[in-house]
């Protein structure tokens, strides 16, 4: 009494035609030789590939997105660790509004923070955008770090803590011999999710930006405004293929997607 | 005083919940006593002080005559068995039991691990990791890791309770023998009377964070003084005698098939040695067992009995 | 549970002052701009010149439009996909799952810009349309509420499914086999079994879609650009273009509002499910 697996099969496949077929169409646009975006290429070369790379701005941006991306995330992870630890093991006071505070930047829209940081912190007190770039996306991965962090260390008994307290360790010295590498890879994943977080960021990035300091998405977005060629559409490639690799190697080595 | 742990006026409280009110008892150097009551009675909150995991409202608790109350668990010199063992899922069999002696900078840890491992029967396990072992190897692991250190108290906590009845007695026998060559005093937790009987020299039986009775195992199974005692050590025919006191009786001490008394047989169940009937009677329900190779009574048959005086034991009012 | 609250506390304030000072504190100076008066003092005035715009009226019921279209769209495709996805194998369906989650961690502008190439003026699109003779020189699709829609939809359509599917194995097992036995046709075990089962992954997808639709950013801006504003790139514009921050501070409200509202909703629903687990 199942339903016909013709026609599951059929649903499964438009589904995800729709959800993977632009992948496919933007990677074929990419490869084109001639110099207008379309499809089917006009010929195939990697020329576009090859083209991002030479583009001054573009290069500026990824070093400047990959900057955020990893110590953004790390920031995090100094104050999320210890934040997730409380959350799981102690019976704080006020945790309801805690809870709240950390993880309003999942509830507040992004380009809502951007503009104020922007008005508020940059323009006043003469804050580098840099800077505030560099909080703003701490505070946006802390939410998400502590999430991961968290039920990782629900997943570790109390009593193995305890054990480790009675044995002679200090407080300090079971969190580093026993509670560590027990959510090693809790942690890890949460900075995986960080950083792709981080890097795919847009809207919290949008009003922190000025001459020179842009993120790789932004810098995309205004790039297009101005140009119409496929450079866009390999650049696009490769961060779908930079993204799709960490994804895969995390869900490889680590079983990324049982920690999100 | 002379008690080797000795517990005074101790009061726990999870928050305003008072779990243990005002408790206070002694043990013995070298003895292995029981904390025996049903859950929540408060047995495993006072290990759990005993320990350092808990710091009590009020009271104090001194081992080897030092005030330990306020002390870090680390230097309190004890050992704790937890139910669930508590092994470190990232060591090795040796590392678990090597992490002790890591922390006191103790010399000679290989040998004094390989030691404590042979005297669990567990030699060949060393280099394992502990997720890979069965229930009852877990537990030994933890138990040699508990013991390496030398603690002057160990404690453990249910230590029976999560194994099949043939590791049970391996376990008994694993424990007892430990108490013979290290001297080490023990306290163990259970909710269990018969595991509290087979190991323990002396039980402390408590309720709602009380102790109702304590004494020498044997004394505490033939002689029970309260309702509650009675009823946990297994007398299920508790009624009130002809001075208005209250006798009990275990099901084994009621005769059935002659005696003053009438009643309906509702069920029965078999027990291998004893077939035990549940009657319907004037007195109220009774609990009658009967040798197993006798004529067995059918449901519904009518039955005379006999709560002979002189089985019974008698218990203080209330 | 370790006893002491004051070392508890001392771990997580760190956190929870780092969010509060960044997020919660600009947010809420931002905010209360909206209700300034021009000459100091408490005044609607914001609200109300805001509302008075055609333009701001029309990106207003425009997101609110488009955002319910994109999760009833995303509901009825999501249903059909997610219960395809649960009947396959569970190696299958394992793989599926991967490749409906893959587009989740790839960049959204990526991810749109796709639609471009696709819904050009020469793109796969209108090549069809015109090879089939159907137009002359093809259909204006970009800058459309209909492109905004796609990609949003396609956007947004992963959350759904993953919802619904979660929502579905924990079905209980073998319901649909016995309301199919018991006589029942397809339309009546979707709208008596399939549907109330699945309630709560529905409106906890449905909540994600809507919610994630009207605060999208990037997809109106790139398939919809001027010509098809939805709240956020209308904020952007009236500051960008206008200096406009009344506006922005009005805009920023109802986003607050929309966020704050659905995440209620979204938790009161997860707290009975955690509780059964």
């Amino acid at each position: 009494m199942k339903p016909s697996s013709t026609a599951t099969g059929t649903i499964i496949g438009l589904t995800l035609v729709f959800l993977i077929g632009p992948f496919i169409v933007i990677i074929l646009a990419a490869l084109t030789a001639g110099n207008n975006l379309a499809f089917p290429p006009d010929g195939l070369s990697l020329k576009w590939f090859i083209k991002v790379f030479t583009v001054e701005s573009f290069r500026i941006s990824f070093f400047i997105s990959m900057f955020l991306a990893v110590f953004g995330t790390l920031t995090a992870l100094i104050v999320g660790v210890p934040a997730a630890y409380a959350i799981a093991r102690y019976d704080i006071p006020g945790a309801g509004a805690i809870q709240l505070a950390v993880s309003s930047p999942l509830i507040v829209p992004g380009i809502i923070v951007g503009l104020a940081l922007l008005r508020y912190l940059v323009i006043p007190t003469g804050f580098t955008i840099m800077a505030a770039l560099f909080l703003a996306h701490a505070a946006l991965i802390l939410p998400y770090a502590v999430r991961v962090v968290t039920s990782s260390l629900q997943n570790l008994r109390v009593d193995v803590e305890e054990a480790a307290l009675i044995l002679g360790c200090s407080r300090l010295g079971s969190f580093f011999r026993v509670v560590f590498p027990n959510i090693r890879g809790g942690i890890l994943a949460a900075f995986i999710l960080g950083f792709v977080t981080s890097f795919n960021q847009v809207p919290v990035s949008l009003f922190l930006s000025g001459p020179g300091v842009r993120t790789l998405p932004i810098d995309m977005l205004a790039y297009m405004e101005t140009t119409y060629d496929p450079s866009v559409a390999a650049l696009a490639c490769l961060l779908a293929i930079m993204s799709v690799g960490i994804v895969f190697l995390a869900e490889r080595f680590l079983g990324f997607s049982r920690y999100v | 005083m002379s008690d080797f742990v000795s517990v005074d006026k101790l009061t726990l409280a999870y928050g305003d919940t008072v779990a243990v009110p005002e408790l206070s008892f002694g043990i013995g150097k070298g003895e292995l006593i029981a904390l025996l009551g049903p859950s929540g009675c408060g047995k495993t909150t006072t290990m759990r002080a005993i320990a350092g995991l808990m710091t009590p409202k009020s009271g104090t608790i001194r081992i080897d005559g030092r005030d330990v109350t306020r002390l870090a668990p680390s230097l309190r010199e004890v050992g704790l068995v937890f139910q669930s063992y508590a092994l470190f899922p990232h060591l090795t069999v040796f590392e678990n039991v090597a992490f002790g002696l890591k922390m006191r900078k103790a010399p000679n840890i290989r040998e004094r691990v390989m030691a404590g491992l042979e005297s669990v029967g567990l030699r060949d396990f060393a280099n394992r990791l502990t997720p890979d072992l069965s229930g009852g190897q877990q537990q030994r692991v933890s138990l040699a890791r508990s013991l390496v250190v030398e603690p002057k108290v160990l404690l453990l906590d249910e230590p029976l309770s999560n194994l099949d009845a043939r590791l049970r007695l391996e376990m008994q026998m694993v424990l007892k023998d430990i108490q013979k060559k290290t001297g080490v005093t023990m306290i163990f937790v259970t909710h269990d009377q018969s595991e509290a009987l087979a190991l323990a020299d002396r039980i402390v039986l408590m309720k709602d964070g009380r102790i109702v009775q304590s004494g020498l195992a044997e004394e505490m199974y033939s002689a029970p003084r309260s309702r509650f005692a009675a009823d946990f050590f297994g007398f299920e025919n508790i009624l009130p005698g002809r001075d208005g006191g209250l006798l009990a009786w275990r099901p084994t001490a009621i005769r059935l098939g002659d005696g003053p008394h009438e009643g309906t047989i509702r069920g029965m169940s078999f027990g291998g040695d004893y077939r035990t009937y549940v009657i319907d009677s004037a007195l109220g329900e009774i609990k009658g067992s009967v040798r197993a190779g006798l004529p067995a009574f059918g449901e519904g048959e009518k039955v005379r009995f006999d709560l002979p005086e002189g089985e019974a034991v008698r218990l203080e009012a209330a | 549970m370790f006893e002491n609250k004051t070392t508890g506390l001392l771990l997580v304030l760190p956190a929870a002052v780092f969010a509060s000072v960044l997020f919660l504190l600009p947010v809420g100076i931002l905010l209360s701009e909206g209700f300034a008066g021009s000459e100091g003092g408490f005044s609607l005035g914001a609200y109300v010149e805001f509302f008075s715009s055609e333009l701001n009226n029309t990106v207003f019921w425009r997101s609110l439009r488009l955002g319910l279209w994109v999760m009833l769209t995303s509901a009825v495709i999501g249903y059909a996909a997610a219960f395809s996805i649960v009947q396959l194998s569970p190696k299958s369906r394992g793989r599926v799952f991967a490749l409906i989650i893959l587009p989740l961690m790839i960049s959204p502008v990526a991810r749109t810009y796709a639609w471009l190439v696709i819904l050009g003026r020469t793109g796969l699109v209108n090549q069809v349309i015109v090879g089939l003779g159907l137009s002359e020189e093809g259909l204006q699709l970009l800058f459309t509420e209909t492109a905004v829609f796609i990609g949003l939809l396609q956007l947004f359509l992963p959350l759904m499914i993953i919802a619904l599917i979660s929502s579905m194995e924990n079905m209980p097992r073998d319901v649909v086999p016995a309301a199919r036995v018991l006589g029942a046709n397809w339309f009546s075990v979707f709208f008596r079994v399939i549907l109330p089962l699945t309630r709560e992954g529905l409106v906890v997808g449905g909540t994600l879609v809507f919610a994630g639709s009207i605060t999208a950013y990037i997809t109106p801006a790139i398939l919809g650009g001027s010509k098809v504003l939805m709240l956020e790139t209308l904020l952007y514009q009236r500051v960008t273009v206008a200096n406009d921050y009344a506006a922005a501070s009005v805009i920023a409200m109802i986003l607050v509002v929309m966020s704050i509202v659905t995440n209620l909703l979204l938790k009161r629903l997860a707290k009975p499910r955690n509780r059964r687990a």
